[in-house]
């Protein structure tokens, strides 16, 4: 394979990776959110109104961004009953043909994600609620961890092209 | 394009997409991305990240990550090991006792766990290399662990309950309570079933020896200790939410806690097990949210084609049915569409469409909840798609193959029917309990 392919699998994937795993610990901050809205509102009688709202934000960055690490793992399910009956070179070969696909859903999915954060700038888009934060925030995390899902799925590509072609990247 | 050949080309392109063995999710967001650009021109590029930003605002879906890292804590940290002790030594002297017990198991975890999954991963790694080694019959303990664990969506919590409670915009509360009297009866048909097979069938399950499970009585009721931390857990977690103490969310998050705790004071609890389980749980979690952002898009094209009204008119005003044929024909497509789509995908995809319907057919929709799930739990178990099966076969021993697990869901899959039955032409038995708790005061 060409030498910058060899560099993008390695870098895309460690960045997925390092992302990945920084977002995995993020799961106990979320418990973390949630428990202090509990405890502030039954033990002490001082409600905050922002806790659910903030475990919101954490869940959609936490599988939004942390796709990117679970596609690397290959935690996608796929239904296997024909695929499985192909030896791996061979399901490498069905994957570069299929993956086109889901790097045009999420080529869809970005300009979409792109255009609702201009949209959240230009408006300066807030959450109706009380907290009535910004949404600017967790929409330019959408784009980015989209982004890295994109990139994730080209690495994934040339890999599997990789692997059709009887070698080994990364 | 009529109506009906677009849902056709649609399903047709997805069934295709799928045989490929893409990931679900791809195949499920390609295919609906094409439909609405198919359909409404390139001004519909934006529909698939506005439709998966509905998920944004399905906040209860937190609940996902926390059942799941719940049921790695309780699998990993021996909590579950020490249940299996209790059930083993109090039920193993009956025939067919250590099927009886893992039944018994299920159910507790299942009080413990809003998914699936983790009574899979306690029944595969503890209950049925148990069983095995006493030489049970491994097609039916290899169903017994699939049937019991599938109680975890009917049992509360229930994140399939969660997510009905969305669509349909119904109480999370009632539809979990309405959950429990169906779970019980369910467990309980399951252990009629193995108890009659195993009087017919005695090699099936030979009984355990007397020597093994000899000792004092009041060793015995010292094993009864392991179902004390379940049952705190229990009372934390949905007891707090029913009562209106915690929110859902944050029940579930009390829920993680609980179980880490307990782990802790149980000294289970290390880096590598900690790793591990919020390893596993970023990726299932993950692969649930991609699947439904992915079958949000499908759903927002087919409501923008007016499915419900359509669905209305050919079942009430073409084909003239009654409420309870129409009701049957939804149950029925529901197991045809499952050997089509994803399971989790056809959750999110026909529940809006049938919501309405039940609703304005005049049926109860907290009782078609549960025939939804139990549909589910079904869905879940049966080939090609089923993410139970998936697991099975993941988890499973090596002797155990894929025409056991095939083989072993049958007879269960028939009793969840008759479960399904029943509660259609007995509203009650979901009914009863809600109506009893909410409507006292």
């Amino acid at each position: 394979m060409p030498k910058f392919v060899v560099y993008y699998v390695k870098y895309v994937d460690y960045l997925s990776t390092k992302l990945g795993r920084a977002t995995m610990y993020s799961i106990f901050i979320m418990i973390g959110v949630l428990l202090l809205g509990a405890i502030t509102r039954n033990i002490l009688n001082m409600p905050l109104s922002w806790t659910i709202e903030m475990a919101q934000f954490l869940l959609t960055g936490y599988y939004i961004v942390g796709g990117a690490y679970s596609m690397q793992l290959g935690d996608h399910v796929r239904m296997d009953l024909v695929y499985d009956l192909f030896s791996e070179k061979n399901k490498a070969k069905i994957d570069v043909c299929t993956n086109i696909f889901l790097v045009l859903y999420l080529i869809a999915l970005l300009i979409g994600s792109i255009s609702s954060t201009m949209y959240a700038i230009e408006y300066g888009e807030r959450k109706f609620s009380q907290w009535n934060p910004s949404m600017i925030p967790i929409k330019l995390i959408m784009v980015a961890g989209i982004f890295l899902m994109l990139l994730q799925a080209v690495s994934t590509f040339f890999k599997d092209l990789a692997k059709a072609r009887g070698i080994t990247i990364s | 394009m009529s109506y009906e050949a677009i849902a056709i080309v649609m399903s047709g392109g997805m069934l295709v997409m799928l045989l490929t063995g893409q990931r679900i999710f791809a195949a499920i967001g390609f295919v609906s991305a094409a439909a609405a650009l198919g359909l409404y021109g390139t001004g519909a590029i934006e529909l698939p990240f506005n439709a998966a930003f509905k998920l944004f605002n399905w906040y209860p879906m937190l609940t996902l990550p926390l059942f799941v890292y719940m049921g790695y804590i309780l699998s990993e940290s021996g909590i579950a090991d020490d249940l299996y002790g209790m059930f083993h030594v109090w039920f193993g002297n009956l025939r067919g006792g250590l099927a009886i017990g893992t039944i018994g198991l299920m159910v507790v975890i299942s009080a413990m766990n809003g998914l699936s999954v983790a009574g899979m991963a306690i029944g595969a790694t503890i209950a049925l290399p148990e069983m095995l080694r006493r030489k049970y019959d491994k097609v039916m303990i290899t169903g017994v662990v699939q049937a019991g664990s599938s109680l975890g969506i009917l049992v509360p919590p229930s994140v399939v309950l969660v997510l009905y409670g969305m669509i349909a915009r119904q109480p999370v509360g009632r539809l979990w309570l309405a959950g429990v009297v169906p779970g019980l009866m369910m467990a309980g048909l399951f252990i009629i079933y193995i108890v009659i097979r195993c009087k017919l069938q005695p090699h099936l399950a030979p009984v355990v020896s007397k020597e093994e499970l000899d000792m004092p009585f009041t060793e015995k009721l010292k094993l009864l200790k392991a179902g004390i931390i379940p049952f705190l857990i229990f009372f934390f977690m949905t007891g707090l939410f029913i009562m209106g103490v915690t929110s859902l969310v944050e029940s579930s998050a009390v829920g993680a806690t609980a179980a880490t705790i307990a782990a802790i004071a149980k000294g289970t609890l290390n880096k590598k097990v900690i790793e591990e389980s919020i390893r596993k749980t970023l990726g299932i979690s993950c692969m649930f949210m991609w699947i439904i952002l992915a079958a949000l898009c499908f759903g927002a094209v087919f409501d923008g084609l007016g499915a419900v009204k359509a669905l209305e008119s050919l079942f009430i005003t073409r084909w003239e049915l009654t409420p309870w044929q129409v009701l049957v024909m939804m149950q029925l497509s529901y197991i045809v569409m499952g050997m089509f789509l994803d399971d989790t995908a056809m959750l999110v995809i026909v529940a809006p469409l049938y919501v309405p319907l039940i609703v304005s057919l005049g049926f109860n929709p907290i009782w078609y909840g549960i025939l939804y799930t139990i549909t589910c739990q079904i869905a879940y178990m049966t080939p090609p798609f089923g993410y139970n099966l998936f697991l099975m076969r993941a988890m499973a021993p090596p002797e155990i193959t894929l025409k056991d697990i095939y083989v072993s869901i049958v007879p269960f899959v028939l009793v969840m029917i008759f479960a399904l039955l029943l509660i259609i032409i007995f509203p009650q038995i979901a009914l009863w309990l809600p109506d009893l708790v909410y409507n006292r005061g």
